[in-house]
């Protein structure tokens, strides 16, 4: 499903894609190589839903939980695989996140049958690396230890007595030196003052000269330079056969790559199903029928709003609605034309990435594409094309594409210019959709689009006979809690199309205008208004 | 010198924190000064750097640089790349991006000359630090920068050595001033409902020359807070007339213990007695020289 990004952020596809982000990096890469779904695709996408709803129901939510927890913590071998086998050298952090890796294989697996998931279904292990790294892991650290080789422990062990050699011998000079100087600083140099040592003594070589004083470090003498010598020597040796021990790492670690990278693909196919079973489990949703020629849903969530929503405490309405082709919608402002325009294409994207519509029930197509239309757009103003002109040069680009599988939402196109060239318009929009067969909600303010078109017309209850609390006026918090009160959020069928209301007078004193404009509106309006609107049915 | 590691860790302090007033005025000799001290008291403990430190050549003037060694059972966090090979440090965890790659906590088992480095974001540097407190009983040393310090701030278990020397200014005098100056700015108080003035004016980002040229010619009298005293950008003249003129404050103090002072600069070269004295007379803190042994 293409959308741009613009209508990709006005649907909550952008919020879709962050909520259902695998953990691991293998699971993000799973997930960017993954194409969504497309017209087409339709068996394969609710198969897709039926698997997510089934683990849903079967997998603890907690056990979930761990599971991605699990992957979360786990290292990607991809990168360390490839370089061990081509041949590069790898460095005891690749053995530590190998060893990672393989663990969190284990974990994911001991969590998976925790949560009670299919012995089908059970994530892999590689167990060849626990032997091959085990003589160095210890409480999931890694160490190059003497374990691996006799050898290395040999050479280690020389080490170790070479450089007690020459911190006997560095001892003995200094022993020596605060002989004559008592106690020495706590630094390799350190300064002797010209006053208090005018000559300088034996044991010290001079590494900077100033009127005052010398700065000095000690002098090495032929043992302990013959000392450092054979510590120098020592450490050679164990950094080569340290090298060595790298060396047959990294060859059991690629004869071990084809299970290891097989078993990332599949730790991220095992991500990004289970980012979906978790935004299931949240927020709900429905394996969708088969949709040919129908855009349908019951109680169906816009989840980034319900979720915005819930964060402040305010309900949720879910919203239904039987989308035949293109239709418009009307009602009142704040009344949720908007976010009916979002949910639409929300459900559409849940669909097209394979996750289960936030429904009770939904009828989806798979689509080409989602267009957003109306509304100002910052690359409007960056080619200084007006609100209109963008929606002009907008609705020119999204008719101009061959006409597949899509769904357009339009809202409020043509409302920023004169109001009977507006309409027109927006009218003749809708005729072209409805010509072209398109999935299109079309929201307005305008009257009679929908008759002049000749297509379904919807309309938001809106407040109806409800009263609002007229003591929150001026206090915009409170009145927008009166406004969640008394709104009417369903989505009706409008049976006939004289009047689309706006509840604007209600909402504009609620809101705190000044009362005598409300009022003197409220006169003129009775003067102008045609009658009230004719009756709703669901 | 043990005075000095006692000054650093009195109290509840787990963290030693040492910043330099300049480049090459003798942060890492007193960091490992001090890394010293502790070994000897057989306290072993940890290392990490807010930037990059160890490497045998300034990265920016080539200058020479003291390496940081690490001894045996020393826990280290340092990027990805500049874990050495030999000897093999024990892996026990990673943490933190950085430009070279993600911050390692490792373990020597033998000792080791090598580059430290650490994360560079303030999250990242705070992050580390715990981490480091978490894997280790001992105390935890940061070879620090002046600049990066904020995440530390707001708190008693990070205590801050401040090194000055003869890098920084041209004779004793006009280094004792930066000095004086410098711990001005780091020891700025924290907040005091009691002895806040009439007016408060909170500063939400950086108080630059400008903010001070404004505060200077309005809010004179009143108490001004920042954030943390990294915030302050201003230095020198200006500063103490601010200083003067209003309440200066922060929400998040931070916990500065010492000065160490390094006779020795590039082209230059103090006498060290008198620059100790002069470094612990213009601060007021306990003043070291590591390397000639002085204390003042």
């Amino acid at each position: 499903m293409n959308c741009d990004a613009e209508t990709a952020a006005r649907i909550g596809a952008v919020w879709l894609r962050a909520a259902i982000a695998p953990a691991s990096d293998f699971g993000r890469r799973a997930e960017d190589a993954a194409r969504p779904f497309t017209a087409g695709d339709d068996t394969a996408a609710r198969e897709r839903c039926a698997q997510i709803v089934r683990l849903a129901a079967q997998l603890e939510p907690d056990g979930v939980a761990h599971v991605r927890t699990a992957l979360r913590r786990a290292p990607d071998p991809a990168d360390t695989v490839s370089r061990a086998r081509v041949g590069d050298p790898l460095a005891d952090v690749d053995f530590f996140e190998i060893g990672r890796f393989a663990d969190a294989l284990e974990a994911t697996a001991r969590a998976w049958d925790a949560a009670g998931g299919l012995t089908a279904g059970r994530p892999p292990v590689v167990s060849e690396i626990g032997s091959l790294l085990g003589g160095g892991r210890q409480d999931g650290k890694f160490y190059l230890a003497d374990a691996f080789s006799e050898p290395l422990a040999a050479a280690r062990r020389s080490y170790a007595a070479a450089d007690t050699d020459v911190e006997e011998h560095r001892r003995r000079l200094a022993q020596a030196l605060a002989a004559q100087l008592g106690p020495l600083p706590d630094s390799p140099e350190f300064i002797l003052m010209r006053d208090a040592q005018p000559q300088l003594p034996a044991g010290v070589r001079v590494v900077r000269e100033t009127p005052a004083y010398r700065l000095v470090t000690l002098e090495l003498d032929a043992p302990s330079i013959e000392a450092v010598a054979r510590r120098d020597a020592a450490l050679g040796a164990v950094g080569y056969e340290e090298d060595l021990v790298r060396r047959d790492l990294a060859i059991g670690i690629a004869r071990c790559g084809a299970d290891l990278l097989a078993a990332a693909e599949a730790l991220g196919e095992l991500d990004r199903t289970l980012a979906r079973v978790a935004f299931k489990q949240r927020w709900g949703g429905c394996i969708p029928d088969a949709g040919a020629g129908r855009f349908a849903f019951a109680d169906a969530s816009h989840v980034p709003l319900r979720a915005a929503l819930e964060a402040e405490r305010l309900p949720y309405t879910p919203i239904s609605l039987d989308l035949p082709g293109t239709a418009v919608l009307t009602g009142p402002n704040m009344g949720g034309k908007s976010a009916a325009l979002a949910t639409c294409g929300f459900l559409a994207a849940c669909f097209a990435y394979g996750v289960p519509p936030p429904a009770r029930w939904a009828a989806l197509p798979l689509l080409d594409r989602v267009v957003w239309i109306g509304g100002e757009q910052a690359a409007d103003r960056v080619r200084l094309l007006s609100a209109f002109g963008g929606e002009v040069v907008r609705t020119r680009d999204a008719l101009a594409p061959p006409a597949g599988p899509a769904l357009f939402l339009v809202d409020e196109f043509a409302r920023t210019t004169g109001p009977r060239e507006g309409r027109a318009l927006l009218v003749a929009l809708v005729e072209a959709l409805a010509r072209r067969r398109a999935f299109a909600l079309v929201a307005t303010h305008f009257d009679g689009v929908a008759r002049s078109a000749g297509v379904p017309h919807f309309t938001i209850a809106g407040l109806g006979p409800r009263s609002l609390d007229s003591h929150a006026a001026g206090d915009i918090h409170a009145a927008l809690d009166a406004v969640a009160q008394a709104m009417d959020y369903r989505i009706l069928a409008a049976d006939g199309e004289a009047y689309s209301h706006s509840d604007a007078l209600a909402l504009a004193g609620l809101l705190g205008l000044d009362a005598a404009i409300v009022e003197r509106a409220a006169e003129l309006y009775a003067q102008s208004a045609t009658g009230p609107p004719e009756a709703l049915t669901e | 010198m043990d005075a000095l590691l006692d000054a650093a860790l009195a109290g509840e302090t787990r963290t030693i924190v040492v910043v330099g007033t300049a480049k090459n005025v003798g942060k890492t000799v007193a960091f490992n000064a001090l890394r010293a001290l502790a070994a000897r008291r057989g306290l072993v403990g940890a290392i990490t750097s807010i930037g990059r430190d160890g490497e045998a050549a300034d990265a920016l003037d080539g200058a020479e640089k003291p390496r940081v060694r690490v001894e045996a059972g020393t826990l280290v966090a340092l990027p990805r790349e500049l874990v050495p090979r030999t000897p093999a440090l024990e892996i026990v965890d990673i943490g933190e991006a950085s430009a070279l790659g993600r911050i390692v906590f490792a373990r020597a088992r033998y000792g080791a000359t090598c580059e430290i480095g650490g994360p560079p974001t303030a999250r990242a540097v705070r992050a580390t630090i715990d981490r480091l407190a978490e894997l280790t009983t001992g105390p935890v040393f940061v070879d620090g920068a002046i600049d990066r310090i904020a995440p530390l701030a707001g708190g008693r278990r990070e205590a801050i050595v401040l090194a000055t020397g003869a890098a920084s200014g041209a004779n004793v005098a006009a280094v004792a001033e930066i000095a004086r100056s410098t711990v001005a700015r780091l020891t700025l108080p924290g907040r005091d409902p009691q002895h806040e003035r009439g007016r408060v004016v909170t500063i939400a980002g950086a108080l630059d020359a400008r903010v001070a040229q404004d505060l200077l010619a309005s809010v004179s009298g009143t108490t001004v807070v920042v954030t943390d005293p990294t915030r302050i950008a201003i230095r020198g003249r200006l500063f103490d007339a601010l200083l003067a003129a209003v309440d200066l404050r922060c929400e998040r103090p931070l916990h500065v213990v010492a000065c160490t002072s390094s006779s020795v600069g590039p082209g230059r070269a103090l006498d060290p007695r008198e620059l100790v004295r002069a470094v612990a007379a213009a601060t007021r803190l306990p003043t070291f020289d590591v390397v000639a042994g002085l204390a003042a």
